[in-house]
């Protein structure tokens, strides 16, 4: 991925939830049209980094660029708008909200009406069960409904940098391989993708590189075949 | 039967006021999980304003009820952005005391300004009696139960079916996603505010015009519409209105049937019997206790 300019770059991030010193100097290089995935155990900080990514919590040192623009500390509207969408660890749809509505909101940035009904179409055509369940309230979805929802959400701002944490946390084995699947349908539709998930072989079955992180702290970053061969990382690093 | 029809007709007018003053309440901590101790001063400020812009000024009452929605929205907006947002996140107690103190502050910024006089808002409508079947209401009452109507539907509206009444419900259930979805939830929070002052001011403004604007009866409008909204449930627009109709209905046929005297309190000891049965409320969900 040398050759060509990333869609994103971190450079030396460092984040910090109050006094508490969690990303350490993370830097990581994306080029456009790859799946990378962040791998590491629990509090390694993987969700850190897409917070950061995605304007939720600001660095406190370091560069994050995108498409050769700092975007390092800006507002989330103006990160979203940028075209980085963010889907969060435990889905986070809106419970009282019906289907159709959280769709809707995904789409808040886009005024033009004619384009929103376009990107739901398309998006209710990748996931048809989100179309018998328009009216619903977002809060009775099963939860693998609920992670295609929150996907389908994250769609609905037409991103081209597409930040997913943990989409198979708690779903079945089959409804994972369908959320795998997805994936790879947006990765070949040309949507970069930084994924993060505990599960490797998970991870490392779609992604084509992927960063191990451990306390904060990029210790590895591989090929995902490479990754996989090397038996002491995962011993090292990995719960999964 | 007539004496009550004629009761239940009063009764019904006075609770769809009841339920246009305690609006702003439910809703502000319906999303918002703000107790707004400052509620009725907010509707001290409507009257004041519509008093002095009809009676002083000689304005149209239209155009000056357009003026105290807009202005209270302003005000509204203000508070949230430089004082209830230093508080945000911290739990309800100092929001509660930072609204006390907003209270204070309105209510003797005001007696400083108007004194302690009772003041008429200007109306353009006319004391004629209008006779129903047996039941007599004036024309003003009339107009302004079908304004008070209209404004409660344009509020639900809003919140329903309009895109920012959408992300202000997005924002409240949860404000991590909102922010993810790019809704500046900070505007968010401003324009609710914002939104229950506004229908605080108008109907200080409305009431003023039959009964009276005057600097010190915020507290009063806040008890009540605090009685309202706990009857109907904390939060709940439709509690709002069926509280409001509740609490003015039980106040006309007490007052008529049994003593004038006890008005006041037979909204309370519905409150007391409604906390015993049925703490959340006729509307609420029992998760939204206060």
């Amino acid at each position: 991925m040398s050759d060509t300019s990333p869609i994103l770059e971190l450079r030396n991030v460092d984040a910090a939830y109050g006094k508490v010193k969690s990303l350490h100097g993370i830097s990581i290089r994306v080029a456009p049209g790859e799946v990378v995935a962040l791998i590491g155990a629990n509090g390694a900080g993987k969700s850190t980094t897409l917070r950061a990514i995605s304007g939720l919590l600001a660095p406190t040192a370091g560069d994050i660029q995108f498409e050769g623009r700092s975007i390092a500390g800006r507002r989330p509207d103006l990160i979203v708008r940028g075209g980085i969408a963010h889907c969060p660890e435990e889905r986070h749809v809106w419970p009282d909200l019906t289907v159709q509505e959280n769709l809707h909101l995904g789409a808040y940035l886009c005024r033009d009406k004619g384009e929103v009904a376009k990107r739901e179409e398309m998006v209710l055509q990748r996931f048809p069960r989100l179309r018998e369940r328009a009216k619903q309230a977002a809060g009775t979805l099963s939860g693998g409904e609920q992670q295609m929802l929150a996907i389908g959400r994250a769609l609905m701002s037409a991103p081209k940098l597409l930040l997913l944490d943990e989409p198979s946390l708690g779903l079945s084995p089959v409804i994972t391989m369908e959320v795998l699947s997805v994936i790879r349908d947006l990765r070949d539709q040309g949507i970069t993708i930084v994924l993060v998930e505990q599960n490797v072989h998970n991870a490392l079955s779609v992604a084509s590189r992927a960063y191990v992180l451990s306390t904060g702290r990029v210790v590895a970053e591989d090929s995902g075949a490479a990754l996989l061969n090397n038996a002491e990382v995962l011993r090292a690093y990995l719960s999964g | 039967m007539d004496l009550f029809l004629q009761l239940l007709a009063n009764g019904l007018v006075i609770g769809t006021f009841y339920a246009l003053s305690a609006l702003g309440l439910t809703l502000v901590f319906g999303l918002m999980r703000i107790v707004n101790f400052a509620h009725g001063e907010l509707y001290v400020i409507g009257g004041l304003l519509g008093w002095s812009l009809t009676d002083q000024l000689g304005l149209n009452f239209f155009l000056a009820l357009a003026i105290v929605v807009f202005a209270l929205a302003v005000i509204g907006y203000l508070i949230d952005r430089f004082m209830m947002s230093r508080v945000r996140g911290q739990g309800e107690e100092p929001t509660i005391l930072l609204t006390i103190g907003l209270s204070i502050f309105i209510t003797n910024t005001a007696l400083l300004i108007v004194g302690t006089a009772p003041l008429k808002v200007v109306s353009p409508f006319a004391n004629k009696p209008l006779f129903l079947g047996p039941v007599v209401l004036t024309q003003s009452r009339l107009m302004l139960v079908v304004i008070c109507i209209a404004i409660i539907l344009g509020a639900h509206l809003l919140i329903q079916k309009t895109s920012i009444g959408r992300a202000m419900r997005a924002t409240f259930q949860d404000a991590m996603a909102a922010q993810l979805a790019g809704i500046r939830t900070a505007h968010i929070y401003g324009f609710t505010f914002a939104l229950g002052a506004a229908l605080a001011g108008a109907a200080g403004m409305l009431l003023g015009s039959i009964y009276v604007a005057q600097a010190t009866i915020g507290g009063l409008v806040s008890l009540k519409a605090f009685v309202v909204v706990i009857l109907g449930g904390m939060g709940s627009f439709a509690g709002a209105i069926a509280g409001g109709l509740i609490l003015g209905v039980a106040e006309a046929l007490w007052g008529g049937y049994v003593a004038t005297g006890y008005v006041d309190a037979i909204g309370f000891a519905l409150v007391i019997v409604m906390l015993l049965l049925r703490p959340y409320g006729l509307f609420g969900k029992h998760n939204e206790r206060a």
